[in-house]
């Protein structure tokens, strides 16, 4: 069963896209506003989803907004900023009961209302966001930046992926830096957003059991866009000139030690290499018959978890394992081992076909839910890729032995981070 | 073949029902337009199921902490090698997990779900191990350990059951600790496994676009048929639980940026299952909301001054042998909030509950729970949770919107005693 997506332009850089499905219990309403990840808005754009969830003109505070929301049947409003490559892409989603199910006709309106009401009508004062607003929320931030360190196997990659990219803009944390704080004003923020308002590229999804013409319509009576020039989202360079390898080893005070080793795979997601890169990474560390879980865990018992990704639009990869402090050189060492083995060609095509299997049935099962739906037409839209479920799976059906190997030549390591505790370090 | 049905006519919902001739019940939710099929394979066993009577002795026996889960690491393992391979063949997804009651088995495909389900059937019946597989799996879960140690909200969370608790062993980490796995041999695993892995404290749900007929017949022609018939009960030894706390308060010290904190109220009416256990978790969830939820000038306040930040959140967790609601969240002084939460508990008891609140939170939950049957994965795992805890998932929906103004405040009047009050706070090193 396949998905059909509309797509209908509504304004310059405005796109509205409504993939219509009976499967699910709810409707949900996405709008992203896409912009370019550098240091001068970083962390205002990682601020202005806490202002904004504090109060519209018709919902002063954050209770009367939850309380409304209580009232479309617990509809769920999540506004978020997440970093997609070198784009830096705000969220508004709201998700709630499909009408069939409840005593509330008109559910769907309501909801593009609260949306509207959240992001074009915010609380203001003198023309400006709430100074009191602003001033906490900045605290909030502060707290959410130095909190990472509370996730530790996030941690790790997070510091990896920033010595590795230290020249690039991928390097930049999603909720910004402390250092910006005090410069961000209530004026300043307010007329950022308003940028970001007026020449932002805009994506709508929908997804649920509704009807194209009406979501437009609703839309179009619902929300008044006001739009300047569009900005231009360039896309990111992936390759870089005479790697040297980094090393890096940081401290913090834990019990098990984090392994985050970084590769250049040198291969951009429009290439023909790339999927038979997505084979080959499966291969190596997608599960629990991968090389990695199989040599690292099983044989060994060196970890609990060990697994490698793919980071699509930087062309990375990534693998990572929680391992005892001193055994770190023997797990690097095995680590380095089985990606030589990819390289080499020592994989089977009972290896090949089960890692083909597990991604197609994840592509498949991605129709399964409706977040899932619409990060994936937003991701074909920001890669500009044309192909719909069939025909990526088609591609992954035709990867070749010849193109894993060849895709696993282009590799380069960049960077070996290891996150240790500070009194294993005070024992060597 | 005779199939009970039970419809949900206005979830749209069905669910088919078989038991099998050795006691294993077979259940089945249809999703004919998912492309997943989720089947999971789980018993009435947990980490809490640490004291028993093995299966055809007399007198009980207390076994290491974190069996179960170890348990469940082993029986991946085969005598050819581990059956993630073969599942890797069918491009399926298996897994496993342990919660303090139940052990799961479970795979989720697009495609071939009868042949997933005969070796999930077969592997889950197919126990095999050695002196070296034992040990070896030691290590593993050792760093699977270490991995939760350096998991401040789980530490928070737990270190507020240790307080809590005195003897009910849900204050004990699921995965138990590096010591006691050290305890574990293939002799012990054996015996659990044969007391527990019954048939008839089994049960094998499935969800998906299934031929059921053709499930159960694939079912069948796999069950272990030398499996000697087994009534009655399995003997679990629930150890008495006195009705006051441990310990007021747990702190600990571990690299995070701001405290944490768990406030924990231990609910001592216990000993209810069924439907009524289900509404008397729901009563107590709207009940949560009403008094710190997100739309209460409670929280608007403490997060107005401060004193929290974004992370604050509520839960109740009720069993038939335990029962507990948790506030959790961060701030630089969890005291005051503490203080803040009996402060509001007083003041309530004294003005009441608000009835318009009651209509809003009851309704939230009414969405909440439709919006997670889209999920094949929640459907799943909560209807093996209800089951065996003797309701429905299907009967959810029945019995929340029959909660009334009148059962959240009567629950109020018997619960959150301030003797039976204990914090956990996770300071920054």
């Amino acid at each position: 069963m396949s998905l059909e997506r509309i797509r209908e332009k509504l304004m310059e850089g405005i796109y509205l896209n409504v993939i219509k499905t009976k499967k699910f219990k709810s409707n949900s309403i996405s709008f992203y506003f896409i912009r370019n990840l550098n240091e001068k808005e970083v962390t205002k754009n990682a601020l202005i989803p806490l202002v904004l969830k504090r109060g519209t003109s018709s919902y002063e505070n954050a209770m009367d907004i939850e309380k409304k929301l209580e009232e479309l049947y617990g509809s769920n409003l999540s506004i978020n900023v997440n970093k997609k490559g070198e784009k830096q892409v705000l969220r508004f989603t709201i998700e709630g009961p499909h009408k069939d199910f409840i005593n509330m006709k008109n559910i769907f309106t309501e909801q593009l209302k609260i949306l509207r009401e959240v992001i074009y009508n915010p609380i203001l004062e003198n023309g400006v966001f709430l100074d009191k607003y602003v001033k906490q929320e900045k605290n909030n931030l502060k707290k959410k930046i130095k909190g990472r360190i509370n996730n530790k196997k996030q941690y790790a990659v997070e510091r990896c992926i920033e010595k590795m990219c230290k020249e690039e803009k991928y390097s930049l944390y999603k909720y910004g830096y402390i250092e910006d704080l005090d410069n961000i004003s209530s004026k300043k923020l307010y007329k950022h957003y308003k940028t970001v308002l007026k020449r932002s590229p805009i994506e709508i999804n929908v997804v649920g059991n509704v009807d194209s013409t009406f979501v437009k319509n609703s839309i179009e009576e619902i929300f008044t866009f006001e739009r300047e020039e569009i900005i231009n989202i360039p896309r990111e360079e992936i390759s870089r000139e005479n790697i040297k390898v980094k090393n890096v080893k940081e401290e913090l005070d834990i019990n098990q030690g984090k392994l985050t080793i970084g590769y250049r795979t040198n291969i951009p997601y429009e290439d023909k290499l790339y999927e038979a890169f997505l084979v080959g990474n499966n291969i190596l560390g997608g599960g629990p018959d991968s090389k990695l879980f199989i040599n690292v865990r099983e044989k060994e018992s060196l970890a609990y978890y060990v697994f490698s990704k793919l980071l699509k639009y930087k062309s990375l990869m990534l693998i990572t394992s929680g391992i005892e402090f001193h055994k770190y050189e023997k797990s690097l060492d095995i680590i380095k081992k089985q990606v030589n083995q990819m390289k080499k060609g020592n994989f089977n095509n009972d290896n090949i076909t089960q890692a083909k299997n597990a991604i197609i049935t994840s592509v498949k099962s991605l129709i399964d839910d409706n977040y899932s739906i619409s990060e994936f037409y937003l991701t074909q839209t920001l890669t500009k890729d044309k192909r719909n479920i069939d025909e990526i799976i088609k591609d992954i059906e035709n990867v070749s032995k010849d193109d894993i190997i060849n895709a696993f030549n282009k590799i380069e390591l960049d960077t070996i981070y290891f996150l240790k505790n500070k009194e294993a370090n005070k024992e060597e | 073949m005779s199939i009970d049905v039970r419809e949900q006519k206005k979830l749209k919902e069905a669910l088919y029902f078989k038991e099998l001739d050795n006691g294993l019940k077979v259940y089945f939710i249809p999703r004919e337009d998912y492309t997943k099929q989720y089947a999971v394979f789980a018993t009435n066993y947990g980490s809490n199921d640490n004291k028993f009577i093995p299966l055809g002795e007399e007198e009980p026996i207390t076994v290491p902490k974190g069996i179960a889960h170890f348990l469940e690491h082993k029986l991946f393992e085969e005598k050819e090698g581990n059956i993630f391979s073969k599942f890797s063949d069918l491009g399926s997804y298996v897994n496993a997990y342990t919660n303090f009651n139940q052990t799961a088995y479970l795979f989720s495909c697009s495609d071939k779900f009868y042949e997933n389900l005969k070796l999930l059937v077969k592997f889950v019946q197919n126990p095999y191990f050695t002196d070296e597989n034992v040990n070896k799996e030691k290590g593993i879960i050792e760093q699977e350990i270490k991995m939760y140690d350096d998991n401040p909200n789980w530490k928070v969370f737990f270190n507020c059951l240790k307080a809590m608790y005195v003897n009910h062993p849900v204050k004990t980490d699921i995965a138990g600790t590096v010591d006691s796995i050290k305890k574990i041999d293939k002799e012990t695993l054996y015996k659990c496994y044969n007391t527990f892995y019954h048939p008839s404290n089994m049960v094998l749900f499935m969800v998906g676009n299934i031929n059921f007929d053709k499930a159960l017949n694939v079912v069948k022609e796999n069950i272990d048929r030398d499996i000697k018939e087994f009534h009655g009960e399995v003997k679990k030894i629930t150890e008495k639980e006195p009705t006051t706390i441990n310990k007021k308060i747990i702190e600990e010290k571990l690299s995070v940026s701001n405290p944490l904190f768990n406030i924990g109220f231990k609910d001592i009416d216990l000993g209810y299952t069924g439907d009524e256990l289900l509404k008397r978790q729901l009563t107590t969830n709207i009940l949560l909301d009403m008094l710190f939820g997100d739309s209460t000038k409670f929280y608007q306040s403490i997060y107005d001054e401060g004193l929290i930040s974004g992370d604050f959140g509520t839960q109740y967790i009720g069993h038939e042998s335990y029962g507990h609601s948790i506030i959790a969240g961060e701030s630089d002084e969890p005291k005051k909030v503490l203080k803040r939460v009996k402060d509001h508990i007083i003041n309530q008891r004294e003005n009441g509950l608000n009835k318009e609140a009651f209509n809003r939170n009851k309704r939230k939950l009414i969405g909440y729970y439709l919006m997670d049957l889209n999920s094949v994965e929640f459907i799943a795992n909560n209807f093996i949770k209800y089951h065996f805890n003797n309701t429905s998932i299907l009967s959810y929906l029945d019995i929340l919107e029959n909660i009334n103004y009148n059962d959240v405040k009567e629950r109020f009047e018997n619960l959150f005693d301030l003797d039976r009050l204990s914090i956990s706070i996770i300071y920054p090193i």
